[in-house]
C-alpha cells in the first residue's frame, strides 16, 4: 500500500485531519563538514516540501525531497495515525518496514552493477 | 546599476518570445519529456543543479527543457525559482566520511583503502562518435544487462553483498560503500601537514550577501560549489600552466562520486530525521610543498566538492582550493587568485554582465561617438578628452 493509499485508509478510520501547516515547498541549506581541515561550508540548497497535521488528537509532520504537496500531506497523516496505536500504527509499520526493504533491494541491485568495475591496475616497470 | 531603459517594442519582444516557445513546444520530433532528460542527459542535469545551487532533478531537468539546453541559462532559471522558496532549515552538517559512493578511484595509490571503483565512466574509452542505430544500440545493452543477471544456465547471477577483504572481481569488495581515505594513510604516515581546526566556526552564507575579498575559505568552497564549471577550468587551467606566476604539482588523492544523506532536525522531538540523498562529487588534491616557508617534508590537500556527477568542476575546485590556501586566500588575508575565483567564476554573475551587452546601448554610444566628434574637432583624435565621464567599472555604466 502506497502511502497516499493508506492516508486516505488512515482517514476513513480516523476522520478528518487539522492542517497545521499545509504542505508548503521551501528549501534546506545543505551542510557538509570536509575532510582536511574538518571545517563545515554549504554545498546548495535541496528543495524539499513539509506538511504538519492534527488527526485523532496525535500531531503527524512529514518533510520529503521535491515539490510533491499530496505524497508530503499524506505522510504527515500517517506520522499522526502511527501514535494513534492499534492495527491502524501496524499498517504504518508494515508500509515504513516495506520501504526499509525496498531501499535495501535496491542497494543490493546497485552493489551488483557496481561490483564488475572494481579495479586493480598493474604497475609498468 | 543604473539602468535607463529603452521603452517600447512589446509586440516584437512577444512575437521574439513566441517563436522560441513555439519552435520548442511544437516541433515535429517527440516531446522530450523530463524523465528523459534525468534518464538520458544525466551530465547536463547534474550541471544545473551545480551551478544553480540547488537540488532537485525535476526542477533542474525543467529548466534544461524551457533554457532549450543552455545549462546557464537554466541554472539562472533555477536560481530565480529558488529566490521565490523560503528556507526552512539547515541540514545536519555531513561528515563526508558517511557518504557512500557510486565511484571512486585513487590516481595516487594503486592500493587504498577500499576499492578502486571506476563505477559508471567513460574515462578509458576511446572518444569516437558512436553511430549505431538507437534500435541496435538498445538491443545491446538489453543482451548485456540480460547476461549480467543471468548465467548461462538461466539462474539469477548471485548479488550477495560482499564485505571489504573478500575475493570479488578484484581483492577488495564494495562494503557499505563507505571507505577510508588516502588522507588517513598520509596522515599515518605523518606526510600530511595538519591542518584540522578544533573549533567550528559558522560558515558563511553565500546566499545571504555577496561575498568579497578577502573572505574565509568557507566562502570561497560554497563559491566554488555553484561556480560555472567551465569558468573554474578556466581558472585551474590559467593557475597549473602558470602566466600568472603559479606552479603547482598535483596529485588526485580522491576521485568520487557519492551519495550523501539528507538529515534535518524533527520540529516536535528534536532528533535527526533523514530526509533522503543528494549525489555530489569529492575529490582531495595532493599539493607538494615546495615553498621556502613550507614544511618540504610532508603535503597538503585541497578539496573539491559540488552537487551531481561533475568531476571536471571538483577537480578544478580542489586544486584552486589548495592553490588559493598556499596564495594567501581563504581566510589567510586574501589573494589575487581568491578574487578571481570569488568575483569571476559564476555563471550568473558572467553571463548576465555578458548578455547585458546585447541591450540597447543607444545612449551610452552615442555619448562615446560624440566624444570621438569632439575630439576630432578639437584635433585631439588620440588622446581622450580631460573630464569626460568615465565610469571606473563599466558594470556600473548607464544601458540605454
Amino acid at each position: 500500500m502506497a502511502v497516499r493509499e493508506l492516508a486516505e485508509h488512515c482517514l476513513r478510520l480516523l476522520g478528518e485531519p487539522v492542517i497545521v501547516t499545509p504542505p508548503e515547498t521551501g528549501i534546506v541549506m545543505m551542510q557538509v563538514r570536509e575532510p582536511i581541515v574538518r571545517e563545515r561550508f554549504h554545498l546548495g540548497e535541496v528543495v524539499v516540501t513539509r506538511a504538519d497535521v492534527e488527526l485523532a488528537g496525535h500531531r503527524g509532520w512529514s518533510i520529503r525531497q521535491g515539490t510533491d504537496r499530496v505524497a508530503t500531506l499524506a505522510a504527515a497523516i500517517c506520522d499522526a495515525a502511527a501514535q494513534s496505536g492499534g492495527e491502524i500504527a501496524a499498517d504504518v509499520e508494515r508500509l515504513c518496514a516495506e520501504t526499509a526493504r525496498s531501499i535495501e533491494r535496491s542497494e543490493a541491485d546497485l552493489a551488483t552493477t557496481l561490483r564488475p568495475t572494481i579495479v586493480e591496475f598493474e604497475e609498468l616497470d | 546599476m543604473g539602468y535607463a531603459a529603452a521603452r517600447g517594442g512589446l509586440d516584437a519582444i512577444a512575437a521574439a518570445e513566441d517563436l522560441v516557445r513555439d519552435a520548442r513546444d511544437l516541433a515535429d520530433s517527440p516531446w522530450l519529456g523530463l524523465d528523459q532528460l534525468i534518464d538520458r542527459q544525466r551530465l547536463a542535469v547534474d550541471r544545473v543543479m551545480g551551478e544553480g545551487g540547488l537540488w532537485d532533478p525535476r526542477l533542474a531537468a525543467r529548466a534544461l527543457q524551457q533554457a532549450e539546453g543552455d545549462t546557464v541559462e537554466a541554472s539562472h532559471l533555477l536560481r530565480s525559482y529558488r529566490a521565490t522558496l523560503p528556507r526552512f532549515s539547515y541540514s545536519h552538517p555531513v561528515d563526508m566520511d558517511d557518504a557512500k559512493v557510486l565511484r571512486r578511484i585513487v590516481p595516487a595509490f594503486r592500493n587504498p583503502p577500499g576499492p578502486q571503483l571506476l563505477g559508471r565512466t567513460t574515462d578509458y574509452t576511446g572518444r569516437l562518435l558512436d553511430r549505431t542505430d538507437d534500435d541496435l544500440a538498445r538491443e545491446r545493452a538489453e543482451k548485456r544487462v540480460m547476461e549480467s543477471t543471468f548465467d548461462a544456465d538461466g539462474d539469477v547471477v548471485s548479488n550477495a553483498t560482499d564485505t571489504a577483504g573478500s575475493a570479488s572481481s578484484a581483492s577488495v569488495g564494495l562494503g557499505d560503500r563507505r571507505h577510508r581515505r588516502l588522507l588517513e594513510v598520509l596522515r599515518d604516515m605523518d606526510l600530511l601537514v595538519d591542518r584540522r581546526r578544533t573549533d567550528d566556526p559558522k560558515p558563511v552564507d553565500i546566499t545571504r550577501a555577496a561575498v568579497r575579498p578577502p573572505a574565509l575559505r568557507s566562502a570561497v568552497l560554497a563559491t566554488m560549489a555553484r561556480a560555472e564549471t567551465g569558468a573554474l577550468v578556466n581558472l585551474w587551467y590559467r593557475n597549473i600552466l602558470g602566466p600568472d606566476g603559479y606552479i603547482h604539482e598535483v596529485t588526485l588523492g580522491e576521485v568520487r562520486h557519492a551519495e550523501l544523506p539528507v538529515t534535518v532536525t524533527h520540529p516536535h522531538t528534536g532528533g535527526p530525521v533523514d530526509i533522503g540523498v543528494v549525489r555530489a562529487t569529492e575529490v582531495e588534491a595532493i599539493e607538494d610543498l615546495d615553498g621556502a616557508d613550507e614544511d618540504r617534508t610532508r603535503f597538503d590537500a585541497g578539496y573539491g566538492l559540488c552537487f551531481g556527477h561533475n568531476e571536471k568542476k571538483a577537480i578544478a575546485m580542489a586544486n584552486l582550493d589548495i592553490a588559493c590556501h598556499r596564495d594567501g586566500g581563504g581566510g589567510n588575508g586574501g589573494s589575487e587568485l581568491e578574487q578571481s575565483i570569488l568575483m569571476t567564476t559564476d555563471g550568473l554573475d558572467a553571463s548576465g554582465f555578458l548578455e547585458h551587452l546585447k541591450l540597447p546601448h543607444y545612449v551610452t554610444f552615442r555619448s562615446m561617438v560624440d566624444r570621438k566628434m569632439a575630439m576630432r574637432a578639437a584635433g585631439r583624435s588620440d588622446t581622450a578628452v580631460d573630464g569626460a565621464p568615465v565610469p571606473a567599472d563599466p558594470r556600473e555604466g548607464d544601458c540605454a
